[in-house]
């Protein structure tokens, strides 16, 4: 087991360094730079010149990446090159909303997936059954930014009951304000990925329901339903947690087009305006840290799993 | 692998929802509402583009000036909504009869917003570091100065040589002053003297303006001015129906029924000197033929583009309506499809195909129009949305395009004519000796004068094509009062703004 973790763990690390790399180069492949933002359309080539110089975009790309790595390597992830602000105290400011907004967001979904993914694998024969599925494919289908839209429409614009955008400038000391500006965007990314999460637990509990162990539970006088609920459960929420990882990315992609849509000031909007600003300090840096922790969590999903499965501890 | 592929999309959707910058603008002319005005209102209004950072000296972009000049900094003059110049630091000014000295009668009893008091030694101070820094911005604008001296509250600015555009230039950036020695980190904070104290920004949300209590002036109506940061018009729209703002600039006119619908809302339009310019690139290739760029502007249906966008005016030079030098041009290119055709068939430019380099950000509907025009007569339009930082890259610094759009905002930006290295391509000497002679001009009428003589031979060398003059448009709430609509997108004086009560 320990051998497993300390596995894990080297290629986590392996896998960041060659993440910053990447994200590294890949933004230096983009046109245009900072100091070109800066200097606006109404510039002289020695004004933007200058300004190069001050920001140190003048010198050669492998001493602007040793430079930065070498801050990571000593707990420095940079300063944005427009404002000065430390990229860490920037992320942990709209951590407030996003890191909320996805732990929300991700509840929502497991209060879609789990009960309804269930009922949908169990009476897959009946009406209800069938009405759920068909519901969760073309609920799947459905654009976030729509029903974004639609939820506006009905909450916060004609019933008035919940903000339609922006987050309380006083942020979590007022937390009911703070907590019904994220209500729509949670419920927005919630659901969507809630009937993605839906047809997994369905599919995880058909499997369950065709093993030996819920089969054997039933033929001891169990229903199947009591079999499935005691005995098969457990298996379909290890299939849940091994898709975790990929959920929590997919909520930060839906956090990118919902802060947008409603005017939060998250991490995922924050990262479509340092793009568009070039202003690529602060912003391999936020990409590290969100690869980070993308990468922790498959990691620490990974060794859960080994802990609650005993099939895989037993196959080592 | 699936992760791997969800952060790939996280940063390309980070990549594609760019804003431009530098591209919107704006300025006043007061609203209505009656009612008390509430001393301690908080007025919440949305913006769309936000400043990278605040730095009014370096920083390029009208998202800068449209909130921090007359808000925050002040200069010792200062323009109106209807681009009049008026006294602000300076109670008044003159200048002398050969235009080589300007002398100004500095305010006493002017504090910063730290507290400190403005002097005389501020003023030369701000203004010869403002001309002798070249990487600030609007340096250029002081070139002419020889000497900037104070003697008690009279500041004396002398010239090497007469500008006509002196008094415009200190206006602006260049004019602004500043405490001297002053220790305040100006990408995230301000020091001015203006009526506002620049309270709080919360990068990538807002902006909150606070009444400043020791101003020299008339005090702002509003205890507190928000400006939220809201790209998109759909959720500007759902903010203002829910009540969460109380004024909208940047809006879509053909949102007007949407947002009064229910009566709380009146959309407002003023003009702007916002000039949606369609550039050639005529250093070489089909464009460098004159009949080609001629029957480009001919077969662009100008009046179409301004109904599709709900606002704006047809326009048919480089000289919009609000600046001086305005002339109306509509007969030099006017829409005329058979005429198009038939100066490509004289210039041998059948089956023409051309590139269009658009910032995603100014959307679909343009490019549509253009698209759809330009086959009427036989040109073949491919529409290459990218990021802002790509135009500015590609095309404004490599001149590597065909056609490019872009709207500017600037007011009184003719100079980019006369500048054979700007984006434009385009020199003409004749061009650039008018306007040399302009700025050197003695009298404003003369000065404005020989502007409309070059407009008009820009305009018949069919430098560019002018898709539209754009206008601000705005949605304002009933209680509020003293919203500017004109050109706001390059000005927005919100002294005046106030919200009545109940």
């Amino acid at each position: 087991m320990i051998r497993y973790a300390l596995t894990r763990l080297a290629l986590l690390v392996l896998g960041l360094f060659v993440a910053s790399a990447l994200i590294f180069t890949t933004l230096r492949i983009l046109p245009g730079d900072i100091a070109q933002l800066i200097a606006g359309v109404n510039s002289t080539p020695e004004q933007l010149a200058g300004i190069r110089e001050r920001l140190g975009l003048d010198r050669p790309i492998p001493v602007q990446y040793g430079d930065w790595i070498g801050g990571v390597l000593r707990g420095d992830l940079g300063s944005s090159q427009l404002t000065g602000t430390p990229v860490v105290s920037e992320l942990l400011q709209k951590a407030e909303v996003t890191v909320p907004l996805g732990i929300l967001a991700f509840v929502v979904a497991l209060l879609v997936a789990l009960p309804f993914g269930v009922l949908a694998a169990v009476r897959r024969h009946r009406p209800d059954g069938v009405a759920v599925s068909v519901g969760a494919q073309a609920l799947a289908a459905v654009p976030v930014v729509w029903a974004g839209m639609m939820l506006v429409v009905v909450f916060a614009v004609t019933l008035g009951w919940l903000p339609a955008q922006g987050f309380p400038r006083a942020g979590w000391s007022d937390p009911a304000a703070a907590f019904r500006a994220l209500v729509l965007p949670a419920v927005t990314i919630g659901v969507v990925e809630g009937a993605v999460l839906l047809r997994f637990v369905r599919s995880a509990t058909l499997q369950a329901m065709g093993q030996d162990f819920v089969r054997t539970a039933a033929a001891k006088g169990l229903t199947r339903t009591q079999a499935l609920l005691r005995h098969g459960l457990p298996s379909v929420g290890l299939s849940v947690i091994t898709v975790l990882g990929v959920q929590v990315a997919g909520i930060m992609v839906g956090a990118v087009v919902i802060e947008q849509l409603f005017s939060l000031p998250g991490i995922g909007r924050m990262l479509v305006e340092d793009t568009g600003n070039r202003d690529l300090v602060k912003v391999q840096g936020e990409l590290l840290v969100l690869t980070g922790l993308v990468l922790i969590i498959g990691f620490v999903v990974d060794l859960v799993h080994r802990v609650l499965d005993p099939r895989q501890r037993e196959a080592e | 692998m699936l992760r791997r592929t969800a952060l790939a999309a996280t940063a390309l959707l980070a990549a594609g929802a760019l804003l431009l910058s530098g591209c919107t603008g704006s300025q006043p002319a007061p609203s209505r509402s009656e009612g008390t005005p509430d001393p301690d209102a908080t007025v919440n209004v949305r913006l769309v583009l936000e400043p990278g950072n605040l730095d009014i000296r370096e920083t390029g972009g009208s998202a800068l000036d449209q909130i921090l000049i007359d808000n925050v900094y002040q200069g010792l003059i200062a323009r109106t909504p209807d681009q009049k110049i008026v006294p602000a630091l300076a109670s008044d000014y003159e200048v002398s009869g050969d235009k080589l000295t300007y002398t100004f009668t500095l305010r006493e009893g002017v504090t910063f917003h730290d507290g400190q008091p403005l002097t005389p030694q501020d003023v030369v101070w701000s203004l010869t570091q403002e001309r002798d820094t070249p990487t600030y911005r609007d340096s250029a604008r002081l070139a002419n100065v020889a000497t900037i001296a104070a003697e008690g509250q009279k500041i004396t600015l002398t010239l090497k040589a007469p500008d006509s555009t002196l008094l415009w230039s200190l206006t602006g950036r260049a004019g602004l002053i500043l405490k001297e020695g002053d220790k305040v980190d100006r990408k995230t904070a301000a020091n001015g003297t203006g009526p506002f104290r620049l309270a709080d920004w919360r990068e990538g949300d807002s902006i909150v303006f606070e009444r400043f209590a020791d101003y020299w002036g008339t005090p702002s109506s509003a205890a507190e001015v928000v400006f939220s940061y809201v790209s998109d018009n759909q959720a500007a729209l759902s903010g203002a129906l829910a009540g969460e703002f109380d004024v909208l600039t940047g809006f879509d006119a053909n949102l007007k029924d949407q947002v009064e619908a229910n009566g709380d809302f009146t959309l407002e339009i003023g003009d702007s000197t916002d000039k949606g310019t369609l550039a050639f690139n005529q250093t070489s290739g089909p464009l460098a033929d004159v009949r080609v760029r001629k029957a480009i502007r001919q077969a662009i249906d100008k009046k179409s583009i301004v109904e599709a966008l709900g606002a704006g005016k047809t326009m048919y030079g480089p000289i919009p309506s609000l600046d001086p030098g305005y002339e109306d041009l509509s007969e030099v290119a006017p829409f005329d499809p058979e005429a198009a055709r038939k100066l490509l068939a004289e210039a041998g430019a059948e089956n023409l195909s051309l590139t269009l380099t658009i910032p995603s950000a100014y959307g679909t509907t343009i490019p549509q129009i253009l698209v759809s025009n330009l086959r009427d007569v036989g040109i073949t339009l491919k529409v290459n949305p990218v990021e802002f930082p790509t135009w500015l890259n590609d095309v404004y610094g490599n001149k590597d395009y065909e056609l490019s759009f872009v709207l500017h905002t600037e007011a009184r930006d003719f100079e980019n004519w006369a500048n054979p290295d700007y984006y434009f391509t385009y020199n003409n000497p004749e061009v650039q000796k008018l306007y040399a002679e302009a700025v050197a001009a003695t009298d404003d009428a003369a000065a404005a004068d020989l502007l409309k003589q070059a407009a008009r031979i820009v305009s018949e060398d069919d430098a560019a094509d002018w898709l539209y003059n754009g206008q601000s448009v705005l949605a304002v709430a009933s209680d509020v009062s003293g919203m500017p609509t004109v050109n706001v997108n390059e000005r927005l004086n919100v002294a005046e703004l106030a919200k009545s009560e109940g």
